[in-house]
């Protein structure tokens, strides 16, 4: 019983201590406002892409990884867990706290590395290297949120190793309203219940960590699971009342519903409540699957019970069905097992994962709707061995699928190269470049062209160079005019002085007109030309940066698939490499899942031909209670006839 | 039944004991040797992928093209980042939900690149189109522009969100990394 007890209390605390990996960085912000490099390595570590994040401070690394001082290596420590890559991780983070330079780095990312490193260690259950890190953690150093988480590993810690005086002292430094006081008050209370201390305290310490469930995200799940946990203790020691209670408050739709159902029934039978006892049993037999172990006991259970309540014909009936149905759960495990040979059983799991999600905080999908091993599934995924053996074995299943795409993302790539390739030697063909360049450039000399005679029109301000056919008539008629008021003066047509100045006059007015137009004109049109001429002279312009620029490019070119074929023949033949190294490990690991199945089913089966075997006995000896009782009966009213009618006949 | 113990048994016994406690160990040491093969190989896997990238991104966005749009958000206190929607030269480009560990991420200075892509040179237009929440839980939403010349070179911007440290409220602007 201590064992399993310790075993739910592991799994509760891994349950609970699957914080984000990066929640124990220190916060430390980007060295510089633009590097953009190591701005994205934190924003992918700190949002749980660990692949990426291990992929950027890689190339951080190759690119300028002294700058950035040991935080590199914490990071990478850091992803190398997100990643399940336990070994590598605790390597990564015992050279980096040996490491003298270490005292380089601020103390609170060297108190957040031990508790780090602490933590990984106890994950994997080496709990004296992990009390040994934990106790170098300076607590002054770690934020107000992982405190608590601090005060909570460091006491369970020391309550493992004997220590619960240091423990209560950890326990007391929680905050009420943290969720982890109401672990560590369920640990305090497991301890107690191994340390033979009076059961008021461990029953005070169950109560104190039921009233702190409020305080956690799943309330009912851990109520359901402490009180579950305290009715097994009470009940082990001999307690039926007090672990009737706790029972009694488990949920009737939950994960523990099974295991606290038969449970209750025991400590009902405990107390001589037989027929109170026969309820849950009979609705745990009938509300879940026979492959559940909790049921299958109940299946012999019930008829015991029966037994107890004198109903033998009834208790005869219910072993002998019993026997049946361990028949049937045998054989459906002997299925499980061919299932597992077959490829049937694994198999659909791995491919109902989500293909991109992979490492130790990404949890597996157990929905295998409609599968006839998903109960068994869920059954054993309770085993924290099995959990984590499957989900490196589903890491390698998403590892292969990546380094498949990746592959197929180089055959695609290599397709954009034969398209440029292709796309380049038509341009080339129709020497494009050539002849744009050499319409450019006859565009450019009729421009100049048009600029000269636009030149010379502007060369006049009066204007003239502007004016129409029909302004030149006039302008040439005005001279004539003037000649002729010249050759008239002085003779009888034009005598008077006074009548030569009004023709001058009048002529002069007219011209005056005709060149005020031409020089309003002038300006004008010159405003116009000189704005359109901008226009063209900037497309001109942007004309010959794009034939630059096409140029170049063009130029450039062959480089854009000249260069990389050899270096995707390269990462190719790399990545084909992999997989074949994946595929090889990826069996090794799947035997080693399979074995952990097989045992487990084999266990499973000897269990239920153990059950057989009792219900077929009990069944025996009843048959031959009932039968005997019967015969004897029959015998004793046939005798007392035959007397009666002896007696009447004697009469 | 009366137990003999022969010398015999007990040599038995021993070689029984030492087969399983080497049994034991073999298959512990081969269990270490599969996850050390299977941490190596994520290694390798990791590194094989960051490779692809980086000639992924030579290849597809050469320098000359490339223009890519980051986000970053300083420790504000007031604004809960929902989602950011790009829209470049008139169309949308690309938009974002944020879960509350990529929000957290950007408030421990890490930045997010939302966006990259190719662009010919010339000027061009970025619109982003901020929505959160204010400390009150009430929807806020901003839109911040910027027009741009790209030359033949990698351009990069940056949707920048801050706290003003006088108003005590956020910021929003877009910033070219020169």
């Amino acid at each position: 019983m201590k064992k399993h007890m310790k075993r739910l209390l592991i799994t509760c605390v891994m349950v609970s201590g699957a914080a984000q990996a990066e929640d124990l960085l220190p916060d430390i912000s980007r060295a510089k406002a633009k590097d953009a490099l190591y701005g994205q390595a934190l924003y992918q570590l700190h949002s749980g892409d660990y692949a990426a994040a291990l992929g950027s401070n890689q190339a951080l690394r190759k690119r300028n990884g002294r700058r950035y001082g040991k935080i590199l290596d914490v990071h990478q420590s850091i992803a190398e867990l997100g990643l399940g890559m336990n070994q590598q991780a605790n390597q990564g983070f015992q050279r980096l706290l040996a490491d003298e330079r270490m005292a380089l780095v601020p103390r609170p990312a060297r108190a957040q590395a031990w508790f780090f490193l602490a933590k990984s260690f106890y994950s994997q259950g080496y709990w004296d290297n992990a009390l040994t890190a934990m106790r170098k953690v300076d607590e002054q150093f770690l934020n107000s949120d992982l405190k608590d988480e601090y005060h909570f590993l460091i006491a369970t810690l020391e309550m493992f190793r004997g220590k619960p005086s240091r423990a209560d002292k950890h326990i007391l430094a929680l905050k009420e309203d943290s969720p982890w006081a109401t672990y560590a008050f369920l640990n305090l209370a497991v301890s107690y219940t191994e340390r033979d201390v009076h059961i008021d305290k461990v029953e005070a310490a169950f109560n104190k960590a039921l009233e702190l469930t409020k305080n956690t995200q799943q309330q009912k799940a851990l109520s359901d699971r402490i009180n579950l946990m305290a009715g097994q203790f009470f009940f082990d020691t001999g307690r039926g009342r007090t672990a009737i209670k706790h029972l009694r408050s488990v949920n009737l739709e939950g994960a523990y519903t099974p295991k606290a159902l038969l449970t209750y029934g025991w400590a009902l039978t405990e107390q001589w409540q037989y027929h109170e006892a026969l309820q849950p049993w009979y609705m745990l037999k009938t509300a879940h699957s026979q492959l559940n172990q909790d049921v299958q006991e109940t299946l012999i259970a019930i008829p015991h019970l029966l037994e107890k309540l004198n109903a033998k014909v009834l208790a005869l009936g219910a072993f002998e069905y019993a026997t049946e149905q361990y028949d049937a759960i045998h054989k459906q495990l002997g299925d499980s097992a061919t299932r597992l040979n077959t490829g049937e059983f694994i198999e659909p799991l791995l491919a109902s994962q989500v293909p991109d999600k992979w490492g130790s905080f990404v949890p597996l999908d157990l929905t295998l709707p409609n599968h006839p091993d998903r109960i068994y599934l869920k059954d054993v995924m309770s085993q924290g061995y099995f959990q984590g053996q499957l989900t490196k074995l589903r890491d390698l299943h998403v590892m292969r699928h990546k380094v498949i795409q990746s592959l197929q993302d180089l055959e695609a790539f290599e397709d954009t190269l034969a398209t440029r390739k292709q796309e380049y030697s038509v341009i080339k063909a129709d020497d494009a470049v050539a002849s744009r360049e050499r319409r450019y450039r006859d565009m450019d000399k009729r421009y100049k062209t048009m600029l000269n005679n636009i030149n010379k029109a502007f060369n006049n301000p009066d204007g003239t160079g502007l004016a129409s056919d029909q302004e030149k008539g006039q302008l040439s008629q005005f001279k004539s005019v003037e000649g002729r008021i010249k050759q008239l003066a002085g003779t009888r047509v034009m005598d008077s002085k006074r009548e030569q100045s009004q023709y001058r006059d009048r002529l002069r007015r007219v011209e005056g007109v005709l060149k005020w137009h031409l020089s309003e004109r002038y300006a004008e049109r010159k405003r116009e030309v000189s704005s359109q001429l901008a226009v063209l002279e900037a497309e001109l312009r942007t004309a010959k940066q794009r034939l630059t620029s096409t140029r170049a490019a063009f130029e450039a070119a062959p480089d854009a698939f000249a260069k990389h074929p050899e270096r995707i023949a390269k990462l190719r033949a790399k990545y084909q490499q992999q997989l074949t190294k994946i595929d090889k490990i990826y069996q090794r690991q799947r035997f080693a899942v399979g074995t952990i199945v097989k045992e487990d089913i084999k266990q499973r089966q000897a269990r239920i031909l153990d059950y057989q075997l009792q219900a077929r006995l009990a069944a025996a000896r009843l048959f031959d209670e009932t039968s005997n009782k019967a015969r004897s009966l029959a015998v004793k009213t046939a005798s007392k006839n035959k007397n009666n009618a002896v007696a009447q006949g004697a009469n | 039944m009366e137990l003999v113990y022969s010398p015999k048994r007990i040599g038995a016994f021993l070689l029984f004991s030492f087969s399983l406690l080497f049994a034991s160990l073999a298959w512990t040491a081969g269990d270490a040797k599969l996850e050390s093969n299977i941490e190596e190989l994520k290694a390798e896997v990791v590194e094989l992928n960051r490779e692809l990238f980086e000639l992924e991104e030579q290849l597809l966005y050469p320098a000359t093209t490339s223009f890519a749009v980051f986000v970053s958000m300083d420790s504000v206190k007031n604004f809960e980042l929902s989602s950011v929607k790009l829209e470049l030269d008139q169309e949308t480009v690309t938009s974002h939900l944020y879960a509350n560990e990529q929000v957290d991420a950007l408030r421990r200075g890490g930045i997010q690149k939302l966006y990259q892509g190719n662009l010919k040179p010339g000027m061009h237009h970025l619109k982003a189109h901020i929505q959160g929440k204010d400390s009150d839980g009430r929807p806020l939403q901003r839109t911040v522009v910027v027009d741009f010349g790209k030359a033949r070179s990698s351009k990069y911007l940056e949707v920048k969100i801050s706290q003003n440290p006088k108003q005590q409220l956020p910021e929003f602007a877009i910033v070219e990394w020169k």
